[in-house]
């Protein structure tokens, strides 16, 4: 699909905008407001049942995010928007997802929420629901195709960028580093790293040591890092992007008993505990978990007509030293192993969708 | 005549034999086909049925690939990367001048290679299957990393669409590669990997090449996995070098459940079939019942079980009476 994505000529991009404007001007000119979304054909009605086809429900962060998702089902269901919310898990297989998408398809369920397993492997499925009028919205790990009512997502090669620049002005654009990465063959993963490469390259002075692959867990980052500490006498700084990576490697530095270094990370509760605790020069960004619920309610407003953009954009969150004890005083309401997320409301939502 | 009858007791009572204890397998399979069909009837349509034996088709697959692999007395912790490979193959030659032809060849011939070399290994040095194909996992994990880093590629979507299209392409297909099965079984050489992984000694003796009946054996599952890849990317539109990871428990899963022993020697294809089927068909049954995700888990342990429990008490109780 990239392939012919990126060979597409150039001038056939150029008809093919002009074709699209000139549908435009003529939908205009003839006064017919077609404002449907993507996919919705606005023969359904409401209460609508919305499917929630998860890659993988065990991680904590996933718990959380289905946690939102029910909540915001929940509220639609008592403004009788939503009659029923059903969930799936894949346990971690894009093959059973496929599995999972097709039935819900064959239920004939009026809008399909989805983290995809795979960048592509979803894309044959998801076009067969979005032609089936089913309003499919999908967040955090995105497909390829653009048959879909909505992606949401924050910017994951931002995140990388963000994160490496804040590293390098902390270290003053000189020092030895580690980068660590999630799993490998991921496209989270491929795409906040890619993001922080024009950083470094910008600042030669900073070099790296090595990098890592691990699950967005702490205790393998943990012993990752363990190693690397016996095998790196001198470390500046840590570029940590995502999941609980940071928490398990400040705590590597601390059983080792070396001092901290300047670190990067995410909103984990436990990272940002130890942000206090050791009172770390940080920074942390955050994929917000909430973003599910704001797939549910885009897809019932796309269902109800609203045109909604084919990308919502979500801004990054920055905590950082100011913002730190804001997030930490509510740390109670999350699990321990979980991530505090910014506060959210109908208000952001409707903003985010307006964009 | 007489010749020819008796050994066509005899063939009916070795199949007999495999037969017993699947029993129980059949009739649960069957009767969740049945529930699956009630739930949902539009199976019974061309294209809802074309549908779900697309999903379930590279499972069967993987797990024709691991039952030969257990009937030699071994198994396989390669599956999983090898679809993976297969997949990664497809995407990355079809766009390019090889083509479509040619990427199903290239694919075909890894797959045969792969396996080829890793059976040369275990039987001619006298390794344990386990060890070298978990040290294989790895590498041809690590290939298929290099050859496709993140998920994309190239398959043409003609071809997307006739093996994964509304057309039940991908059930005619198992059906085709049970019918090559069979004729391979009637040849001495396919008649060797049942005697070879039952008995290697008494197989030797009996002047089985049973080196080459385990290279051949070895080859064929490699062969078998890599197909299954190719017809994953071309289910998605597209390749991914680790979409293949969860077909390596499941295919062990299905073999298992379709009654093919660890030991070697014992068992059937039909069987592992049936066993893949099962596991396919249960997630969609879940669905439909509307299981919440958490009983999901604990519903596909307790069927997987009693699966093979059932018919085993049912044994038990009636050798008691």
């Amino acid at each position: 699909m990239n392939v012919t994505k990126t060979s597409r000529p150039a001038h056939l991009q150029k008809a093919l905008k002009a074709t699209v404007a000139a549908g435009c001007f003529l939908a205009l000119s003839t006064g017919i407001a077609s404002a449907a979304a993507n996919c919705v054909k606005g023969d359904r009605k409401a209460p609508y049942t919305i499917g929630w086809a998860n890659i993988y429900s065990v991680p904590t962060w996933m718990k959380q995010t289905e946690g939102t998702i029910s909540a915001e089902a929940e509220e639609l269901k008592k403004a009788g928007l939503v009659e029923k919310l059903m969930i799936t898990d894949a346990q971690g297989n894009a093959q059973t997802q496929i599995q999972h998408i097709q039935s819900m398809i064959d239920a004939n369920v009026d809008a399909i929420v989805v983290i995809a397993g795979s960048s592509n492997a979803l894309d044959r499925v998801i076009s067969d629901a979005c032609d089936k009028g089913i309003a499919v919205v999908n967040f955090d790990s995105l497909v390829n195709t653009d048959k879909v009512t909505a992606k949401i997502n924050t910017d994951s090669g931002e995140w990388g960028r963000v994160a490496a620049t804040w590293l390098s002005d902390k270290l003053g654009g000189k020092g030895k580093i580690i980068v660590m990465n999630g799993p490998a063959g991921i496209s989270v993963s491929d795409d906040r790293r890619k993001g922080a490469q024009p950083v470094l390259d910008a600042n030669p002075g900073l070099e790296i040591l090595t990098e890592t692959n691990t699950e967005y867990n702490v205790a393998p980052a943990q012993e990752a890092m363990t190693s690397l500490l016996f095998a790196n006498p001198e470390i500046d700084g840590v570029l940590s992007l995502g999941g609980s990576l940071s928490a398990g490697a400040v705590m590597a530095f601390d059983r080792q008993g070396r001092d901290q270094v300047p670190i990067t990370g995410e909103n984990a509760r436990q990272f940002l505990e130890l942000w206090k605790e050791k009172d770390l020069k940080a920074w942390a960004t955050m994929q917000p978990n909430w973003l599910g619920a704001l797939s549910v309610y885009t897809a019932v407003q796309a269902l109800e007509g609203r045109n909604v953009p084919a990308f919502i954009k979500v801004p990054l969150p920055v905590i950082d030293d100011t913002s730190v004890k804001g997030y930490l005083d509510r740390a109670d309401k999350f699990p321990a192993d979980g991530y505090i997320y910014s506060d959210y409301d109908k208000a952001l939502f409707d903003n985010l969708i307006a964009q | 005549m007489t010749v020819i009858s008796s050994s066509d007791r005899l063939y009916r009572a070795i199949q007999g034999r495999r037969n017993r204890g699947l029993g129980g397998l059949y009739l649960v399979v069957a009767a969740f086909v049945v529930l699956y069909a009630i739930l949902f009837p539009g199976i019974l349509s061309m294209g809802g049925f074309a549908k779900f034996t697309q999903n379930w088709f590279p499972l069967a697959l993987v797990a024709m690939a691991q039952a030969l692999m257990m009937l030699t007395g071994g198994i396989s912790l390669a599956i999983g990367p090898l679809v993976s490979l297969g997949a990664v193959i497809a995407a990355t030659t079809m766009g390019g001048s090889l083509g479509v032809v040619g990427g199903v060849a290239a694919v075909a011939l890894t797959g045969l290679a792969i396996g080829a070399v890793t059976g040369v290994i275990v039987a001619h040095l006298r390794l344990p299957a386990i060890i070298v194909t978990l040290a294989g996992s790895f590498i041809v994990t690590g290939v298929a990393l290099i050859l496709l880093p993140r998920p994309g590629g190239f398959i043409p979507d003609w071809l997307s669409d006739a093996l994964a299209g509304h057309t039940p392409t991908a059930f005619l297909l198992l059906g085709l590669i049970l019918l090559m099965w069979k004729a391979f079984l009637a040849t001495p050489l396919g008649l060797g990997i049942y005697a070879a992984g039952d008995n290697p000694v008494g197989a030797f003796r009996s002047g089985i090449p049973v080196e080459r009946t385990k290279v051949v054996a070895f080859a064929v599952s490699g062969l078998l996995a890599c197909l299954a890849g190719l017809f994953v990317a071309a289910q998605t539109g597209s390749g991914d070098p680790i979409i293949g990871t969860p077909f390596t428990l499941n295919s062990i899963a299905a073999a298992v459940l379709g009654g093919v022993g660890f030991l070697g020697g014992k068992g059937t294809m039909r069987g592992a079939i049936c066993g893949s089927l099962l596991l396919s068909v249960m997630i969609n049954v879940m669905f439909f019942l509307g299981f919440p995700p958490v009983a999901q888990y604990v519903a596909q342990g307790l069927i997987i079980v009693s699966a093979v429990a059932v018919p085993e008490l049912i044994h038990a109780w009636r050798a008691k009476r």
